[in-house]
């Protein structure tokens, strides 16, 4: 299916419409949405509808739940096997594993969806093609849902986002009293919507709230201050603990290595990981680059706004998706939007 | 990120804990290494322990199998120390770019190596051996901490013999019997100082030494950033821009490199000690 825009298509749809959508795409698909796990919303397989975790319950069209860990994992998953590795004597035999189920995610936020097109520059568009990640996305249908506002922490209208920023989904629900205007984004989308059924709409999607924008500190402030104490200073609170990083929608750091599955069958995995880490980049012979806690949360705001850009050409964009929950995870109060501003004001 | 399989056809000690490991690609996959340039490297793994990136150690033209040096030093590596010929290796690669061979062309080349970082110099030595006239005086600075670390040593009477090619040893502690210079590789450079008048340097060794050497070819000894070429070593995991350890500022070891001059090395934001 493909993900070129769709003819401008809405509908608008009850709350028990909208469950019934997903009970029938739960059956045929593996579908995706914001789960409460032992007290935490994650995206998680869902069997049906009455699974999903809404924020407000009581009302007549409430949203889902944000989930702590970004929609990244449906693609990029914390571990993942690439190939099994079979060892018989002298014989080895290798197969690839490659994901092949067709996924509906459901209630994605749009910064998570921007989150996911980012990754896309990485592992699909800059050559080689990352074939788990495209077997992923290849299969995976995006049905986003708009945010009412910003929460404390968001800032994705400083970023390039929006709350209601339908870009990067292929269907977009947007509440509306005690209703979902329902938009077909992408053809691979509209081949989700059931014919017929759904009552059509030229209705205006409604507007979302949004809190105003700071600015984003542009290239030559970041090539300015590279050397600055501040780092240094700004460090001395983080742990290195390296949550940020787990649950950013961008950062895809990762290492490889093999496990044992049973004597003479072996995986290689890739799993998560992050610069913040102390010997993330230690090489075999003992040198150490990047050895100071400063020097390495550098790196991930550097990434964030300059290497990333950069190395994956994005132009002007940054690969900070304004999701502020690297704000909500740190517990030592390290504020990526007041390293922004400090960096904007600096001189 | 699957490898290619590949046999051990020959394993022999280079040097102490470093092993030269000679790789057959098996199901016709050598085809991919005919075009391999001096310079690149590839991932080596350990079945069931793991991969590792290694710079390639052999020219093309001294194919078509393929040449690791591997010093143990971690799990993978000693994993593939633990090897013997006849057994099966992954192989993923070439990576990487590499010296551009073309460009150095009527040059003089000076090669300067420590300890395991010679390993992907020899490949230029064995190209420009391969391709004589077409480059001028090849000067072979090697160093290693003690005698037994030198790598290469059962090939120095090829280097020495070939045409207008000279080989300098030094280390920094002798053993009996040793007949050649001692100390830092920098002084070596210093005592020999080549003409610098046409000159390429390349440089690779453990990063404290690309860089006191590297700065003095340029501080001393006249030699333009953009003809002092190094090649560097960091940590990776895919070798295909991916996975985003291996970066320096905003250029990545992997697929930037690991072949910098020093032009490009000053321009990074971050400095690679």
């Amino acid at each position: 299916m493909s993900n070129s825009p769709a003819p401008n298509k809405q509908w608008k749809i009850s709350r028990i419409e909208l469950e019934t959508w997903l009970d029938e795409i739960a059956v045929a698909r593996t579908l995706i949405a914001p789960r409460l796990v032992s007290g935490i919303f994650l995206y998680r397989h869902v069997t049906n509808s009455s699974e999903i975790a809404w924020s407000e319950e009581k009302s007549e069209s409430p949203h889902t739940s944000r989930p702590i860990l970004s929609s990244k994992e449906v693609f990029f998953p914390p571990t993942e096997r690439l190939f099994t590795i079979q060892k018989s004597g002298q014989e080895i035999h290798l197969e690839e594993n490659y994901p092949n189920w067709e996924t509906v995610v459901f209630g994605v936020r749009p910064c998570d969806a921007r989150g996911v097109k980012l990754l896309d520059a990485v592992f699909m568009d800059t050559i080689p093609v990352d074939s788990c990640f495209a077997r992923r996305r290849g299969n995976t249908t995006l049905i986003g849902m708009a945010c009412k506002e910003l929460n404390s922490n968001c800032f994705c209208t400083s970023v390039g986002g929006a709350p209601d920023d339908a870009h990067d989904m292929d269907i977009m629900l947007y509440e509306a009293d005690g209703e979902y205007l329902v938009e077909a984004v992408t053809e691979k989308g509209r081949f989700l919507i059931p014919g017929g059924e759904w009552k059509e709409t030229s209705e205006t999607p409604p507007k979302s709230t949004s809190n105003g924008q700071f600015p984003i500190p542009q290239k030559g402030k970041w090539l300015e201050h590279f050397n600055d104490d501040y780092w240094i200073k700004i460090s001395e609170r983080c742990l290195s603990c390296r949550a940020c990083a787990y649950v950013c929608p961008t950062c895809r750091c990762f290492m490889v290595r093999d496990e044992m599955i049973q004597p003479g069958e072996f995986e290689r995995i890739r799993c998560w990981d992050s610069c913040g880490g102390e010997n993330y980049r230690r090489v075999a012979g003992g040198h150490k680059p990047r050895a100071e806690k400063g020097e390495r949360l550098r790196n991930r705001f550097y990434c964030k706004f300059y290497y990333y850009p950069e190395q994956y050409g994005l132009n002007a964009e940054s690969a900070c998706t304004g999701c502020g929950r690297c704000i909500e995870v740190c517990p030592a109060g390290v504020d990526i939007t007041e390293v922004l501003l400090d960096l904007e004001k600096s001189v | 990120m699957l490898p290619t399989l590949g046999k051990l056809v020959k394993v022999r000690d280079l040097a102490d804990e470093i092993k030269l490991l000679r790789v057959e690609l098996l199901d016709g996959r050598s085809e991919a290494f005919k075009t391999c340039q001096p310079g690149q490297f590839a991932f080596v793994s350990a079945f069931g322990l793991g991969e590792a990136p290694f710079g390639i150690a052999n020219a093309a033209e001294r194919g078509p199998e393929v040449d690791f040096a591997v010093a143990r030093l971690g799990t993978v590596t000693t994993g593939l120390h633990e090897l013997g010929e006849g057994d099966i290796v992954g192989v993923r690669g070439p990576l990487g770019n590499w010296f551009p061979m073309k460009k150095f062309q009527g040059k003089d080349l000076v090669i300067l190596g420590g300890g395991i970082g010679g390993a992907p110099l020899r490949p230029v030595i064995q190209h420009v051996l391969e391709h004589r006239s077409n480059y001028g005086n090849l000067s072979i600075l090697w160093a290693a901490r003690r005698p037994d670390l030198l790598v290469f040593s059962d090939e120095y009477d090829e280097w020495r013999t070939a045409p207008n090619t000279t080989l300098f040893l030094t280390v920094d502690s002798p053993d009996e019997g040793w007949n050649h210079n001692v100390g830092l590789i920098t002084q070596l450079l210093e005592k020999v100082s080549p003409s610098m008048e046409n000159a390429i340097t390349i440089t690779c060794g453990p990063p404290i030494m690309i860089h006191f050497v590297t700065k003095m070819l340029q501080e001393k000894m006249g030699v333009p950033p953009k003809d002092n070429y190094v090649t560097l070593e960091a940590r990776m995991h895919c070798g295909m821009g991916k996975c985003g350890r291996c970066n320096l500022g905003e250029k990545l070891v992997c697929v930037d490199g690991p072949v910098f001059n020093m032009e490009e090395v000053g321009k990074l934001l971050e400095t690679f000690l």
